[in-house]
C-alpha cells in the first residue's frame, strides 16, 4: 500500500505536491509520514489534518515536511520537556545573562562567557569524520550567534572498546574505526577555524558499540554590551542568510536523529549527514561578529537542525512576528532542488541575521569584504504566521505557535532498581601491584594523548592550565583547563566534563549527581571555583519505559544537586532514541561540562607532584562504595552502593581548599575518580616524575582495598609543602588527613613498591597501541 | 624611530587564525599592529579600507590554514600574494624591512620564495619546502629552541647565542626540506639557521624534534636576516602563565616567546 494516492502535483516549473491528508484513513495517514520521512506518529498526523481542516485546505509537501522537522524530538523536546521544567529550567543565578543558543554567565564586570555543549551522534555513528567536523561547526555557530568569540572546544566522546576483537553486527562501525574519524574530523575542523580543543573525555564500553557519542561543547567571550539576542527585533525587518550554500546534503537530519539506529542506517540515511567547510565557516566567524560589534544587527541564529524551517520560524516568534520568505532567492549549491528540500535542508555554515532595512546595505558590504555569501531572503510582519513564496507564488501559509509549538508528552516510565550493599559481591583481587598497574592501563583511564596532541589545544595563545600537565613531553593527566580568555586579565575561566556512566547505569539519581560532582571536584582541583555547567542528556529510546525512567532519575540527580550548590545549568542539549541496531541501549550518559572561575590564573595549581618532601593529605571522606567502580568492572564485582555525592560537604571541601589555594598552601592537586585514591595518586607520580609513600592509616577503619579503589564523591589528594602543612591543616580542618609523603622513585602503598616508569608505561601505552603511531 | 611609530601589518586572509596573538605581541613591545586582510593590499576591497605595503614597517605572516591548506601548506596565500602584490612585496623585503612568517606564516614564506632565498631575495619558484611530519600527524607540543644565530637574524638581535627557550608547537607539516644536498650546510655557513629543536639532555630526537627536520631546523632566516619563518609559535609564550610547566616553578613572569618580538623592535628604534 502506498501514500501515493493523496500526492498531488501542482503544475508549475518546480517540484511542488498538495497533499490531500483530509481525506486519509489511519493507515495512509501512517504510510505518509513514513513515505515522507516525517517520523511523525499517527496522533501527530491527526493533529496535523484537524489544523489543515479548520484552515480549510489541504497541505503541501513543504509545510508537511516542515511540521516533521519542528515536531521531531530533536527540536521540540516532546518526550522531555516537562522532566526538564520539572527538575532544571527553575534553578536560577544572577549572573545568568543569557540563556539563548547558548547560555550566557557573567565573566567579570564588562565581559560574558557563553557555554554549550550538544550531541551529534547519529551522523558520526553513519560518518564519523564529517559527523564529528559539522558537530564542532554546529557548537561553534550557537556562540557565535550570542555575539561571542568561540575560544574553547571541549569534546567528551564514547565508543565500544577500541581494542575489541569481537565481531560487530550489520550496519555498525567498528569502535577503533569511529574514534580515528571523530578525532580526526574535530582536529581537522577545530584546528583549521583556530579555536583551541582545550578538554574533553573517552569513555569505553561494548554498550556505545552500536551508538557512539559525540558531544560537543563550546565556550565563547562577549563584551557585556556587545550580547546578541537571536531573535528579530520587531517587525518590517529584513532576514539576510550568510554563509554556505543549500544543498541537498543534511535533508532529514533531525528526524534521523530522533528514531532510533538501524541496520540500513548507513545506506538509508547517509544523505542526512551534513559536509562541513572550515574555511567558509573562518571568515563567517570574523564577519558575523563584526556585525554585531557595530550595532548593524537586531538578531542572529545559527542554521541548526531543521534548516531554514526552524530558524526562520523561530527569530519571528520570539520577536511576536511573522515571516514572508522568498525561497527562490536561496543560494544553491545544485539547480534543482524541491522548494521542501531548501526549507529542511541543514547545509552547513549557515547563519541568519535580522536588521533594520537601513542596514542591509552595510551589512552586505561587510560580509562582501570577507568574501562571505549574504542574501536578504525574508521579512519580518506583524502577522503571526510563515508565509513561503516561489517566485511569487504562495507555497506554505502556517500558524506560527502551531507550527513551532510542537506536542509534549508526558510518557510512562518506570523507575530502575539500583545497585546497593545488599548484594554486593567483592571480587577476588590479585595483588595491588597488579591491581594498579592494571587499572592505569584500562583505556577509560590510560593516557589520551594520541587524541590530546592532534588536537590544537594552544592557539589564541590563552591557555594556562593544559589538558596534560607535569613535565615537558612525560605529561600526566590534569584535571580542569584553565584559560585565560581576556588579554592583559589575569581572571580566568575553567573548563571540565564531568559524567560516569556506569554509575547512571547502577543508580541514575546517584549517578546524575556523581557527574556534577566531578565536574566540580575538576574545576576546583586547579583552583577556580564552579560557577555554572552545561548539559548534554544522552539516553535511550523515550518510549520504552525504563529508558525513561533512567532519564527522569538522571536529571532529578542533575537538578538535585545544582539546586543544593545554587549552581545553575543556563544551556543544554537532550538526545534520544541511542539505540543500536536491535535495540542494544546505551548506558545513560548525562554528559556535564562544567565552568569555573579564578580571580588569578597565576595562582592555579596542576595535578603533577612537584618536590621530594612535600606532604601529601587526602580531601574528603572514603566510604564503602564500589558500585560500578572501575575496580568491579574490572575484575567482575557486583552490586555494591553507588557513590553518593553530598553537596554540603562537596561545598564545604570546595571553599576550604579554594581557601588553602588562594594562599598559596598547595602545590599539587589531583581529584579522585575512577580506579579511586590509588589511581589518582599513580596519576601524580606519573606527572611528576617523583614517587610517594602512601599510609591507609589515616584512612579510617575500612579495609585497605576499599580505600584504595572505592570511588566515592567529593575527593582530592593535595601535595603541600612541610612549611606549610599547618597553615593547610588549619584552612582544611577535619576534612583533610594526611596520608603521605612525595618522594624516590617508586611509588609504595599497601606494601608494594612500583617504580614511577613502570606505572608511566602501564598508563601511557595502552591507547597508543591500540590506534597506532606511538614514536 | 620611535616604538609607537613602528606600524605592523599582521596579514591575514580565510584561514588565517593566529592573528589576533601576533598583534598582541607586537604591541606588547610598542608597536602599532593593524590586521590587514589580503584585499585591502591588492585594492579589491573599499576604497576607505584600502592600504599600501610601503606604509608599513614590519610584515607579519600569522599562523592558521590559510585557504585550508587544502593544495599544499601556505601555497594558495604565497600564489594569491605573489600575483596581486609581488612587486611591492619584492621591493618590502629588498628595503630589508623585517618580515615573519609563524607556522602556516613560515610555510607560506617559503612558498613566496622569501625563505631561503639564497640566491634573490624573492626566488622564482620556491627552493625549499616544509614537509609532513615524520609522525604523520599534527602535532601540538612544548618544544625547547636554542637560538643558533651568531647574529644576522633581525628577530634573533637580542637572544644570546646557545640560549635555550620554551616555545610551543602546532603544525602537520614542519620538516624544512630541499633537493639541494648541501642545503643544512649553506644555511649554517651564511647564519640563516636561527632556532633549533634541543632536548633537554642529549640529541633531540622526537618528541623533541616535533617534525623530523634535519639537523633539528625550527626556523630560518635569509641571507640578508630580515626575513625569518618558524615553525613554533613565540605569540603563544608572551607570559610565563601559557608556559608547559610554569606550575613547576619560574623566575620571571614573562614569557620566552617576548624575546623575538623585542629583538626586531629593538633593531628598528637602534
Amino acid at each position: 500500500m502506498s501514500a501515493d494516492r493523496l500526492m498531488r502535483r501542482r503544475d508549475a516549473p518546480y517540484s511542488l505536491y498538495d497533499i490531500d491528508i483530509l481525506s486519509a484513513d489511519d493507515d495512509e495517514l501512517k504510510q505518509l509520514s513514513s513515505e515522507m520521512g516525517l517520523s511523525l506518529s499517527l496522533e501527530e498526523m491527526k493533529a496535523i489534518a484537524e489544523y489543515f481542516s479548520k484552515e480549510g485546505r489541504v497541505p503541501t509537501d513543504v509545510e508537511l515536511q516542515s511540521l516533521g522537522q519542528a515536531w521531531s524530538e530533536h527540536c521540540c523536546y516532546k518526550s522531555s520537556k516537562n522532566i526538564l521544567k520539572q527538575f532544571v529550567f527553575a534553578l536560577d543565578h544572577p549572573d545568568i545573562l543569557s540563556r539563548g543558543d547558548a547560555g550566557v554567565m557573567a565573566f567579570d564586570d564588562d565581559y560574558g562567557y557563553a557555554l554549550r555543549i550538544e550531541s551529534h551522534n547519529h551522523p558520526s555513528a553513519i560518518e564519523p569524520y564529517g559527523g564529528a567536523a559539522t558537530g564542532i561547526g554546529g557548537i561553534l555557530r550557537d556562540v557565535i550567534c550570542m555575539g561571542a568569540q568561540p575560544i574553547g572546544l571541549v569534546d567528551p566522546l564514547c565508543f565500544g572498546p577500541p581494542d575489541t576483537e569481537e565481531e560487530i553486527p550489520a550496519g555498525i562501525k567498528h569502535p577503533r574505526y569511529l574514534m580515528n574519524g571523530v578525532v580526526s574530523g574535530i582536529r581537522d575542523y577545530g584546528n583549521r577555524m583556530g579555536i583551541p580543543t582545550v578538554s574533553g573525555g573517552f569513555f569505553f564500553d561494548d554498550r556505545y558499540t552500536g551508538n557512539c557519542l559525540v558531544n560537543v561543547g563550546c565556550l565563547g567571550i562577549v563584551k557585556r554590551k556587545d550580547l546578541a539576542l537571536n531573535y528579530a527585533g520587531g517587525p518590517g525587518e529584513v532576514m539576510i542568510l550568510i554563509g554556505g550554500r543549500t544543498g541537498r546534503d543534511g535533508i532529514h537530519g533531525v528526524t534521523f536523529a530522533s528514531a532510533d539506529l538501524t541496520s540500513t542506517s548507513d545506506e538509508d540515511s547517509r544523505g542526512a549527514v551534513q559536509l562541513g567547510d572550515p574555511i567558509t565557516k573562518e571568515p563567517t566567524l570574523h564577519a558575523c561578529l563584526e556585525v554585531n560589534e557595530k550595532g548593524l544587527i537586531t538578531g542572529m541564529k545559527d542554521l541548526g537542525g531543521g534548516g531554514l524551517s526552524c530558524v526562520v520560524g523561530e527569530m519571528a516568534l520570539d520577536a511576536g512576528c511573522g515571516a514572508d520568505v522568498d525561497l527562490d532567492r536561496v543560494p544553491l549549491k545544485e539547480e534543482g532542488l524541491a522548494p521542501w528540500e531548501i526549507w529542511v535542508s541543514e547545509s552547513q555554515e549557515r547563519m541568519m541575521v535580522t536588521c533594520k532595512p537601513e542596514n542591509v546595505d552595510a551589512i552586505l558590504e561587510i560580509f562582501d569584504m570577507w568574501d562571505v555569501l549574504a542574501t536578504p531572503i525574508a521579512r519580518t510582519t506583524d502577522v503571526p504566521r510563515t508565509r513561503l513564496f516561489w517566485k511569487g507564488e504562495k507555497i506554505f501559509d502556517m500558524d506560527l505557535e502551531f507550527l513551532t509549538g510542537g506536542p509534549v508528552y508526558d510518557r510512562p516510565y518506570v523507575l530502575p532498581e539500583v545497585s546497593g550493599k545488599a548484594g554486593e559481591e567483592f571480587p577476588r583481587l590479585p595483588s595491588d601491584r597488579e591491581v594498579i598497574l592494571s587499572l592505569l592501563s584500562d583505556p577509560n583511564v590510560a593516557s589520551k594523548e594520541w587524541a590530546i596532541r592532534q588536537y590544537d589545544h594552544e592557539v589564541r595563545a590563552g591557555t594556562v592550565i593544559k589538558p596534560m600537565v607535569g613535565r615537558m613531553n612525560m605529561t600526566g593527566p590534569g584535571d580542569a583547563t584553565v584559560l585565560m580568555p581576556v588579554p592583559g586579565r589575569w581572571k580566568g575561566l575553567a573548563a571540565a566534563v564531568g559524567c560516569n556512566p556506569w554509575f547512571c547505569a547502577e543508580d541514575p539519581y546517584r549517578g546524575g549527581k556523581a557527574g556534577i560532582d566531578e565536574a566540580c571536584r575538576n574545576i576546583a582541583a586547579t583552583g577556580a571555583r564552579p560557577h555554572a555547567f552545561t548539559d548534554c542528556l544522552n539516553f535511550g529510546n523515550p518510549e520504552k519505559p525504563e529508558r525513561l525512567g533512567e532519564f527522569r532519575e538522571a536529571v532529578r540527580g542533575l537538578g538535585d544537586i545544582c539546586m543544593a550548590l545554587g549552581l545553575p545549568i543556563p544551556s543544554g542539549n537532550v538526545s534520544l532514541y541511542n539505540e543500536a541496531p536491535g535495540g542494544k541501549f546505551i548506558l545513560p550518559t548525562p554528559m556535564i561540562l562544567g565552568t569555573g572561575l579564578i580571580d588569578d590564573v597565576r595562582k592555579a595549581v596542576s595535578a603533577d607532584f612537584k618536590e621530594d618532601g612535600n606532604l601529601i593529605y587526602m580531601i574528603g571522606e572514603t566510604k564503602d562504595e564500589m558500585g560500578a567502580s572501575l575496580l568491579f568492572r574490572r575484575y567482575g564485582g557486583k552490586g555494591g552502593e553507588v557513590p553518593d555525592s553530598d553537596p554540603e560537604q562537596l561545598k564545604e571541601r570546595i571553599d576550604r581548599l579554594l581557601k588553602a589555594m588562594d594562599a598559596g598552601c598547595v602545590r599539587a592537586c589531583h581529584d579522585c575518580s575512577d580506579g579511586g585514591m590509588a589511581v589518582a595518586v599513580a596519576e601524580m607520580c606519573i606527572s611528576g616524575g617523583i614517587g610517594a609513600e602512601v599510609s591507609l592509616e589515616a584512612m579510617g577503619a575500612m579495609d585497605d582495598r576499599r580505600k584504595m579503589y572505592s570511588e566515592s564523591c567529593s575527593r582530592w589528594i593535595a601535595e603541600v609543602p612541610m612549611p606549610r602543612s599547618k597553615e593547610f591543616e588549619s584552612f582544611l580542618g577535619s576534612q583533610a588527613r594526611l596520608i603521605g609523603k612525595v618522594g624516590g622513585d617508586s611509588l609504595r602503598i599497601a606494601g608494594e613498591d612500583i617504580p614511577v616508569d613502570e606505572l608511566r608505561r602501564a598508563w601511557s601505552d595502552p591507547i597508543w597501541d591500540i590506534m597506532g603511531g606511538k614514536a | 624611530m620611535r616604538a609607537e611609530d613602528v606600524r605592523v601589518c599582521v596579514l591575514r586572509m580565510e584561514g588565517t587564525n593566529c592573528e589576533d596573538e601576533m598583534a598582541l605581541a607586537f604591541e606588547m613591545v610598542g608597536a602599532k599592529a593593524e590586521k590587514v586582510h589580503i584585499k585591502q593590499l591588492s585594492g579589491s576591497a573599499p576604497a576607505a579600507m584600502r592600504r599600501d605595503l610601503e606604509d608599513y614597517d614590519i610584515l607579519a605572516f600569522p599562523g592558521g590554514f590559510s585557504a585550508g591548506d587544502y593544495i599544499r601548506a601556505g601555497a594558495i596565500f604565497a600564489a594569491r600574494l605573489k600575483s596581486q602584490v609581488g612587486p611591492q612585496l619584492r621591493a618590502f623585503v629588498e628595503a630589508e624591512k623585517p618580515v615573519l612568517g609563524i607556522c602556516n606564516g613560515f610555510q607560506i614564506l617559503v612558498e613566496l620564495g622569501l625563505l631561503p632565498a639564497m640566491d634573490d631575495a624573492m626566488s622564482p619558484v620556491p627552493t625549499a619546502a616544509l614537509y609532513n611530519n615524520d609522525s604523520g600527524r599534527f602535532e601540538c607540543r612544548p618544544s625547547l629552541l636554542r637560538c643558533d644565530s651568531r647574529g644576522k637574524c633581525v628577530f634573533a638581535r637580542d637572544i644570546p647565542n646557545g640560549k635555550v627557550l620554551t616555545i610551543p608547537s602546532a603544525h602537520a607539516e614542519g620538516k624544512l626540506m630541499s633537493m639541494d644536498p648541501d642545503f643544512v650546510a649553506e644555511l649554517e655557513d651564511n647564519d640563516q639557521i636561527v632556532f633549533r629543536y634541543v632536548a633537554p639532555e642529549g640529541d633531540a630526537v622526537y618528541p623533541w624534534n616535533p617534525n623530523g627536520s634535519p639537523s633539528d631546523i625550527a626556523g630560518i632566516c635569509n641571507p640578508a636576516g630580515n626575513v625569518m619563518g618558524m615553525m613554533p609559535h613565540p605569540e603563544r609564550v608572551l607570559t610565563r602563565f601559557t608556559h608547559p610547566d610554569w606550575t613547576r616553578g619560574y623566575d620571571s613572569e614573562e614569557g620566552d616567546g617576548l624575546a623575538v618580538f623585542r629583538s626586531v623592535m629593538d633593531h628598528l628604534i637602534g
